[in-house]
Order: structure tokens, then C-alpha cells, then sequence
């Protein structure tokens, strides 16, 4: 599925997707792929935030609950970064109010709950970027 | 003093031999884990590439979902386990086309069979699969699953009938909490309830006048969250009457969340010295939510009560209500109960 007419050109984006969850982590890069973006996966907090900083993505979809460094963590760090204004997606099956909640007011850009769709995610990010040119 | 001796040199070497055999057993049982893991991988590797191709919605020609459904033998089962992994991950057109590839492999029907399997593990499994498979039509057997010995089938039944979302089974959930010996735990109740769209407002209704206190604190909770308000006859009559206090506190809550202004008045009541504290810190909580003007003189008068969480409450509530209950508080600005409901005020919008 590419990126529908009117969206931005998705192949000279880079997004990058962390998530422990090898199933998640596939699916989500392979919808994005599909969809012409260029996506990085890691599969941990650490690994997200040392590819942020190496190499700062157009935009980063991150689960909430990872080891080492949570997607809040790495979303923090991004927001006191050199590239602050990136647009963050967190994925996370945290879905009480309270969660969304500190999701947002951390500086996510978009929320979404597990399970989720695929097809919405991908409307999200291009929503996202589209909203970030 | 010899026999001493050796008797407790045999007892050590006993404990010593018992950790050392509970140790190995332990490294064979993860041993063997891992090496299944490692088989599962194995067998589900040729497929995985279309799994993630159905599961990501990408399967337009549905060339995809013909390769999985053609998994066979061991392969078959430990794809079908794998589907049923991902359907807790995923919804949608996706989830839909994973369903199929279950039901073409027959596991919905092996499931609704397994609910009647000599193993608990077996039976729970299944309920999760029927309930994971949206499959509607084994609602009798998953009301039937409710009163299973095993309380984990009980449950992962109820979670079934929660993701099926048919409010028909929504009387079964609720009665099942007050089974004898047999109960399912109100939380897992609750939640399944939740799932089940407007269509359960009378089944709260009923649950409200049931004989065990749990149903009724189950249907007067989930009346106030779901703002059910042809409950309000139900939840006034059980704060002015229930015999069990969790069930009044409940209700006043409710009320608060769902009530008409007239219903300061109730809640008011039950805010005297002679009322157990609990249900009036949870009605002076219930007027702060309610929002009607009317409440202020009680609150007000109960900012000097010598219980300071409800002076504190008091405090909160009033603030709640606007302009008109900010300014009963003049005068008490300095009691510690205002400065804390201020403080958790202003932190509250710090964090909102």
C-alpha cells in the first residue's frame, strides 16, 4: 500500500520504530516500508534513543513499555534534544486515561492503544508528517 | 554425641541433595522451553513473512492468507498459537483475515470442543481463542464456561464474553459474581461488562436489587461509569438503605457522577456525624462531582470537621464547584484542609 494521493512523498522519510515486541516491530516496519517510508526498527529504549541521536529520524513511533529506557524516557530525551520538534507516535497497551494523559503532556504528538489498527497507524503517521512540513 | 553428629551431617547432605535436585530441575524445564521455542521458530519460519504480510494489512490479493491456511500438522498448531498471540496485539480488517485462517484450519471449532477438555489450561485457552475470534455464536457454551470449576476458566471466559460484546450474556456475567464457591471476581466482571455497549442498562438495573452485595456494588459502579441514569432510583435506594457500606459508598459515587441536582440533598444526608466516615467522605466527594450550589452550606459547615481527610474533601468539593463554593472558603484560607485542596488543585492542572 503506498502513501495515498495528496500525502507527503513518503520515500526520502525516515521513521524510526521501536518496540520489544518482535510482532509489533515487524508489522508496523513492514506496513511503513510498504508504504514507502524508510524505516530504522530497534527493539529497546536504548537502542532507539542512541539511533535518535546518531541519526535523527523525520519521525519515531515508540512503544511505551520497553526495557532498559520506557518510550516516555526516550520521548523525554527527544524533547530536551537538539531536534526537539520531531513528531512522536507512542504505541502502547496502556490505554487508562491517566496514561494518554502522561503520554501527551510528556510531548506526544499522537497516542495510540493496543491493539490497534494497522491501516490507522500508518493514517496517523502520514497525518503527522503531512501536519510537520 | 557421635550419632549427634552424623545425624546432622545425613540431614544436611538430605537438604543439600533436595536443592540440588530442585535446581536441576529447573534447568531441564527451561531447557526444554527454550528448546521448543527454538522448534516453534523453526516450524513457523517459512510463514512468518506472510503472517506479518496478512497481519499488517497488505495481504490485497489474499495470496498471503492462502499460505498460512495451508499449514499443516505441528506447523498448523503452532502458527494457529501464534495467531492467537497477535489478535491481542492487532484489530481491524487484518484481524479479520487472521480469524479466517483459524477457522479455516478448524481451530474455532476445536476450541468450542476444548471448552469441555479434562484440562483447565486447555479450556481457559480455548475461551480466550472463541473470545479473540469475535465467535458469537458459542455464547451459550462461554455462559455455560462461567461456571467452571477453575476460576481461571471462569475468567478467561468472562474476558471471551467482554470482547464479544453480545449484551445478552450480560446477566450470566453478573450473576456469576455471587455464585456460591464458584464466584467470578468482580474486576474481571466489571470489566467484561464494559464491553458490552449500552444494551446492559436493565441487567445494572437488576443487579442492583440482587442478594449479593459484590453484584450489587459490580451494577451501581458501572451505572455511575457508564451514566446508565434510569439507575437513579436503584442507587438512591441502595445509599439510603443497603446493609453493606461498600454498596452505599458505591452508589453515592454513581450518584455523583450521574445525579440530578435534587440529589445534593441525598447525598447531604448521609454527610452527618452519625453516618460511618467512609460513606461520608465518599458523599462529600460525591458533592464536589455532583456540582450543584446547593451543596455549599454542608460543605462549607464540614471544613471544620475533626476528621481532616473530610475537611479536606470539603475543601476540594467546593472548589469543584466554582465561583459559588470558592467563596465559602473565604475566611478559611489558612486551615490546613484548604491550603491542601488547593495544592492538589493546582497539581491537577499542572498535570491535565
Amino acid at each position: 500500500m503506498s502513501a495515498p494521493a495528496g500525502e507527503p512523498e513518503a520515500s526520502s522519510v525516515r521513521v524510526l520504530v521501536a518496540d520489544d515486541d518482535a510482532d509489533i516491530r515487524d508489522l508496523v516496519e513492514f506496513k511503513l516500508t510498504q508504504a514507502g517510508y524508510a524505516v530504522e526498527a530497534v527493539p529497546d529504549g536504548i537502542s532507539a534513543w542512541e539511533a535518535f541521536a546518531a541519526n535523527p529520524p523525520q519521525l519515531a513511533v515508540l512503544d511505551v513499555m520497553m526495557p532498559g529506557l520506557s518510550g516516555i524516557d526516550v520521548l523525554r530525551k527527544i524533547r530536551e534534544s537538539d531536534n526537539p520538534s520531531v513528531p512522536v507516535l507512542l504505541l502502547s497497551a496502556k490505554s487508562r486515561d491517566s496514561d494518554v494523559d502522561t503520554g501527551f503532556a510528556v510531548g506526544a504528538d499522537d497516542y495510540v492503544i493496543k491493539p490497534f489498527s494497522p491501516r490507522e497507524l500508518l493514517h496517523r503517521v502520514n497525518g503527522m508528517l503531512a501536519r510537520a512540513r | 554425641m557421635i550419632v549427634g553428629g552424623a545425624l546432622l551431617l545425613g540431614v544436611t547432605l538430605a537438604v543439600l541433595g533436595g536443592c540440588l535436585l530442585l535446581v536441576l530441575a529447573v534447568v531441564a524445564v527451561r531447557a526444554r522451553r527454550r528448546s521448543r521455542q527454538q522448534r516453534d521458530q523453526m516450524l513457523l519460519s517459512p510463514l512468518r513473512g506472510p503472517l506479518i504480510t496478512v497481519a499488517s494489512g497488505e495481504d490485497d490479493d489474499g495470496s498471503a492468507t492462502e499460505q498460512l491456511t495451508w499449514a499443516t500438522g505441528v506447523t498448523r498448531t503452532v502458527l494457529d498459537r501464534n495467531i492467537v498471540e497477535l489478535l491481542t496485539k492487532i484489530r481491524g480488517g487484518p484481524a479479520d483475515q487472521l480469524v479466517r485462517v483459524l477457522e479455516v484450519h478448524g481451530a474455532v471449532e476445536a476450541a468450542t470442543g476444548d471448552l469441555r477438555h479434562r484440562s483447565s489450561v486447555r479450556r481457559a485457552r480455548a475461551a480466550q481463542l472463541l473470545g479473540l475470534a469475535r465467535a458469537d455464536h458459542t455464547v451459550p457454551q462461554l455462559v455455560e464456561a462461567l461456571r467452571d470449576e477453575s476460576v481461571e476458566v471462569r475468567n478467561s471466559a468472562a474476558y471471551a464474553l467482554g470482547l464479544i460484546g453480545d449484551p445478552s450474556a450480560a446477566g450470566p456475567v453478573l450473576a456469576a459474581i455471587g455464585m456460591p464457591d464458584r464466584g467470578l471476581p468482580a474486576a474481571t466482571a466489571a470489566e467484561a461488562l464494559q464491553s458490552m455497549g449500552v444494551g446492559i442498562s436493565e441487567v445494572l438495573r437488576e443487579g442492583m436489587r440482587d442478594d449479593n452485595a459484590r453484584t450489587r456494588v459490580v451494577a451501581a459502579h458501572l451505572s455511575g461509569e457508564r451514566s446508565f441514569t434510569r439507575g437513579l432510583p436503584e442507587l438512591r435506594h441502595l445509599l439510603d438503605h443497603d446493609a453493606d457500606l461498600t454498596v452505599r459508598e458505591t452508589a453515592a459515587t454513581a450518584i455523583g457522577r450521574l445525579g440530578r441536582d435534587e440529589d445534593a440533598v441525598v447525598l447531604a444526608r448521609h454527610t452527618a456525624t452519625d453516618e460511618p466516615l467512609s460513606l461520608r467522605r465518599a458523599c462529600v466527594q460525591a458533592l464536589g462531582e455532583l456540582g450543584d450550589g446547593a451543596a455549599v452550606p454542608v460543605l462549607a459547615a464540614l471544613l471544620d470537621d475533626p476528621d481532616p481527610r473530610l475537611a479536606e474533601l470539603s475543601a476540594s468539593a467546593l472548589l469543584a464547584l466554582g465561583p459559588v463554593g470558592r467563596d465559602a472558603l473565604s475566611g478559611h484560607e489558612d486551615e490546613p484542609a484548604v491550603r491542601t485542596a488547593r495544592l492538589v488543585a493546582s497539581l491537577q492542572k499542572a498535570s491535565a
